[in-house]
């Protein structure tokens, strides 16, 4: 026998139960149509607008500095790793410590330049700030 | 002298750029609010400058060179410091110099210009690691250093729609060629086993049924190499980020970046895949990069004739050139001894090409800063106004053009003979016409400048300042040009060794 009968038959019985359950629930429940069930789900909250709005531009620039930190993990969990094994096979401090110093130096550099140049500062728009009063006021 | 430097000081052109750009940085980070313009342009210069000496030095010296014990790995082999990488980073830095220096007049009164001078020295950075790269992973990584600053140069004016509108067409087919350039490192990995090229060559001969994967991979990786280098299928980017860019950056990507590219297409195919061993695989690249040579050069130069804009048409003819640099690897043929001839020709002729298209962009930056229009109409009569400049700008056009008395000359002469004696007679003819084709629309700018009378009377009025830097830029690049001329015979020597040394 194929191992990859097996595998077929998980991949089978992983589609039959949950269209199953979803069949059996339908054939049981009564129905009972009801506009807020309809609505977009928004964390319990009212729906409002459209869900094509404008994202502030900032946004992006919070991401672009958290890629910053997400790589500065995947060279820093790997060095973290090795670390202590390394040392205990006499490798010399300054030869492990080096590389990764450099890089978060690099880093560093690069998070102050963009600190410093006000990619952080949270800019106030004025058509934003206009929006924010007209809905205090609505409120 | 090997023996007496730690090794990982070969890689101190590459060091030295990466350092000033980060010291660029740390500048701009304590006194962000001054426009520094000149202390950045100089540090930047003198970096460049830095960088460049310690080549010519190394070059001298004979560092990686085989009298001296022969080239220099580092980092288990990954990173390969010969006399090719050298001769490139000289290309490289001599162009960055030029570049940040004509910058220093070009962004005058740019908001905040301390973020061109340490992008453009990343850019540089990325193309010395580049020029040493001796593993895939590093080539990847290296032309991602290099892509990712230029998206950000070619939209560096962030208040102007055509240069907005460059930047993002060239990031859209810079991401879509590097993803196809990476799909293609993944399928030969997957077929040799290997990322360093010389393993990879071990494996090319003992492929059997698996030729198949890495002959594709190898197309995929022709495709990368051809949109750095801007030729066809991927040349779509060229014109548009040229033309949209501010214009030391056109010159620093259409000079500087294509040279990269080269390097990379240079040392891959004849590292990784050696023609011998790829044609007995079945993989026949030196027939693609021939055909791709021929329709690069034509589509390059018969595009340039009908452009009315300058810009555009130096973008146009830099495809060309790009079609002419691609015959170094196209005549090629195996264990030919004249392969090393016209492989050190193209690497010649991307040199004295760094110099003359760099000025040529540069002067098109002094007619920016100047206000000029951007025709060749607008640049009638400009001789009487600014004669040095001018006569610079006929400089670079003839040795574009390839007429004699220029290093333009030489090069193309010695590239056109190489692939001749190689047997490659159709493509040295076909790139004879070329040039006889190319030299209509490089005098029409020079017949422009020279002959033709001003529109109107009023027309050159604008020319009321003296960029002092640009001026120093163009002219230092025009006399480069012109001694290359009694120089190019060192030059050739130094190529043809570093392509001796790749066989």
């Amino acid at each position: 026998m194929s191992d990859w009968i097996a595998i077929g038959a998980l991949a089978a019985v992983g589609l039959l139960i949950p269209i199953g359950m979803m069949t059996v629930s339908a054939l049981l429940r009564p129905s009972v149509p009801e506009t807020g069930k309809s609505t977009t789900y928004e964390s319990g909250e009212t729906p409002t607008g459209g869900t094509r709005i404008r994202f502030n531009i900032q946004y992006y620039m919070v991401a672009l500095l958290f890629v910053v930190f997400d790589i500065e993990t995947v060279l820093l969990f790997p060095w973290a790793v090795i670390y202590r094994p390394a040392i205990e096979a006499g490798v010399p401090m300054t030869d492990l410590l080096w590389p990764m110093l450099t890089f978060v130096g690099i880093l560093a550099i690069g998070l102050g330049w963009a600190w410093r140049t006000g990619a952080v500062e949270w800019a106030r728009s004025s058509r934003a700030a206009s929006r924010k009063t007209e809905r205090d006021i609505n409120t | 002298m090997s023996s007496v430097a730690p090794a990982w000081s070969a890689l101190s052109p590459a060091l030295l750029l990466g350092l000033t750009g980060l010291a660029l940085l740390l500048v701009d980070t304590i006194r962000p609010n001054e426009r520094s313009n000149t202390s950045m342009a100089v540090v930047s210069a003198l970096g460049a400058l830095a960088s460049l000496s310690v080549t010519v030095w190394f070059v001298i010296a004979g560092t990686g060179h085989a009298d001296t014990g022969g080239a220099i790995t580092l980092l288990e082999g990954a990173v390969k410091v010969d006399t090719m990488s050298l001769f490139f980073t000289a290309i490289f830095a001599s162009v960055t110099a030029l570049v940040v220096v004509a910058a220093h007049d070009y962004f005058h009164d740019h908001q905040r210009p301390a973020a061109f001078y340490s992008l453009t020295l990343f850019a540089a950075t990325g193309m010395a690691l580049l020029a040493v790269a001796n593993s895939l992973a590093i080539v990847f990584v290296a032309l991602e250093m290099v892509s990712l600053p230029s998206y950000a140069l070619v939209a560096f004016l962030k208040k102007n729609r055509g240069s907005v509108e460059a930047g993002l067409k060239y990031f859209l087919i810079g991401a879509l060629s590097s993803a196809v350039f990476l799909f293609g490192i993944s399928l030969v990995y997957a077929a040799t086993g290997s990322l360093i090229f010389g393993e990879v060559a071990g494996q090319i001969e003992s492929l059997d049924t698996l030729s198949g994967v890495a002959g594709i991979g190898i197309v995929m990786i022709v495709g990368g190499v051809a949109f750095k280098t801007a030729s066809v299928p991927f040349h779509f980017w060229a014109p548009e980020a040229y033309e949209g860019a501010p214009a030391p950056v056109s010159a620093f990507l259409s000079s500087a970046s294509k040279a990269a590219g080269f390097v990379v297409a240079f040392r891959v195919f004849t590292e990784a895949f050696p023609l011998g061993a790829s044609l007995a695989a079945d993989i026949n690249w030196v027939l693609a990069f021939g055909v791709l040579a021929a329709v690069t050069m034509t589509l390059g130069n018969f595009a340039a004739a009908v452009q009315e804009e300058v810009k555009r048409m130096l973008a146009y003819s830099s495809i060309g050139h790009a079609g002419y640099a691609l015959i170094g690897l196209a005549a090629l043929s195996a264990g030919s001894a004249g392969n090393e001839a016209v492989m050190g020709a193209a690497m010649a002729h991307l040199l004295v090409y760094g110099f003359m298209n760099t000025g040529a962009f540069l002067f098109v930056a002094m007619a920016e800063r100047w206000g000029i229009g951007r025709t060749f109409e607008d640049y009638a009569g400009l001789a009487r106004r600014a004669p040095v400049a001018c006569t610079a700008m006929a400089v670079f056009m003839f040795s574009l053009a390839g007429l004699p008395p220029f290093a333009g000359f030489f090069s193309k002469y010695f590239l056109f003979m190489g692939a001749i004696e190689n047997g490659f007679l159709w493509l040295a003819g076909l790139g004879a016409v070329n040039s006889v084709v190319s030299l209509y629309y490089y005098s029409r700018v020079v017949r422009a400048m020279f002959l033709d009378d001003p529109a109107t009377p009023s027309a050159l009025d604008a020319i009321d300042v003296r960029p002092t830097a640009l001026y120093a830029a163009v002219v230092f690049a025009a006399v480069a040009t012109v001694l290359l001329l009694p120089g190019f015979g060192p030059v050739i020597e130094a190529a043809e060794a570093a392509a001796a040394a790749l066989f």
